[in-house]
């Protein structure tokens, strides 16, 4: 073994230990949300679809939804379904066109960063709204 | 030990490999399209989280930028995120089911003209059947924003 080939097997064994979830269980992760996202934005059309469309956008009636806690908590799941499925796509995209330690870091990286951020905004205005 | 080979350039294509149109089947136009409307709709659903956070400066402030999507362009944009987000559920529910080995086949004899047999009927159904519901998908959807 040379000492480069060496190197690269103590890097890769280094890696893997830092390895959180596997690849499988982040594709696991990804069907999971990406079925459970299908139910709860049915509801969340469907909530829509209960009212004339232009009702349904009103001011009040907005609120009254953001007012009701199981109303709530399916907006909740979709915030946190879908910015997981999404960035979780966005990552797998970004890794199909380049391949480097580096460049699977950076995504990593950004992708939960940006997945957190979304859902903590989106949160806010949950919380906000429901105070309204 | 062998050497691992260090890539000068990985997915030499890149983009460009996947917008190259000399070489769509059906199963490539699903793959590009899964990717597509994947992108499409998590920059649609950025849009909305921030559109629905203006409510919390007030009803005024909801209804001014209500008027902004509540247009024509913005009904006929309301729509394509119906066709997309009903193709990539139905298209991505076949993918699981592929990854689970559901509607591969079983493997044959390699014979010319060589085709590969978990590219069978069974796949393109499924597109088939994804693009049938997204443009049901879609026209139910301009029945409700035109109310026609």
């Amino acid at each position: 073994m040379d000492l480069m080939s060496c190197l690269e097997c103590n890097e890769s064994v280094k890696m893997a230990n830092r390895t959180i979830l596997k690849e499988s269980q982040i594709m696991k992760i990804h069907y999971i949300t990406g079925i459970a996202a299908i139910f709860v934005v049915a509801l969340h059309i469907m909530m829509r679809l209960v009212v004339p469309f232009e009702q349904s956008l009103e001011y009040d009636y907005i609120i009254a939804n953001y007012k009701n806690i199981i109303y709530v908590l399916i907006l909740e799941s979709i915030l946190v379904l879908i910015s997981v499925h999404g960035f979780n796509g966005t990552r797998i995209i970004l890794l199909e066109l380049r391949q480097s330690r580096a460049w699977e870091n950076m995504v990593t990286v950004v992708t939960i960063s940006a997945m957190i951020g979304l859902i903590a905004y989106g949160t806010r205005t949950i919380i906000l709204a429901n105070g309204l | 030990m062998k050497e691992i080979e260090r890539p000068t350039r990985n997915n030499l294509e890149g983009i460009g490999g996947w917008l190259n149109p000399s070489r769509y089947g059906w199963e490539r136009i699903s793959y590009w399209f899964q990717r597509l409307t994947g992108v499409f709709l998590l920059v649609y659903f950025i849009g909305h989280v921030y559109e629905t956070s203006t409510i919390v400066n007030g009803q005024n402030a909801w209804e001014s930028f209500l008027e902004l999507t509540q247009t024509l362009w913005g009904h006929l944009f309301l729509i394509m995120v119906i066709g997309a987000s009903t193709f990539h559920s139905a298209n991505g529910i076949r993918l699981i089911f592929t990854h689970a080995g559901i509607g591969l086949g079983t493997p044959g004899r390699p014979d010319y003209p060589y085709n590969p047999a978990s590219l069978n009927y069974r796949q393109k159904s499924g597109i088939w059947i994804a693009l049938i519901l997204a443009a049901a998908a879609m026209f139910y959807g301009f029945n409700v924003l035109f109310g026609v």
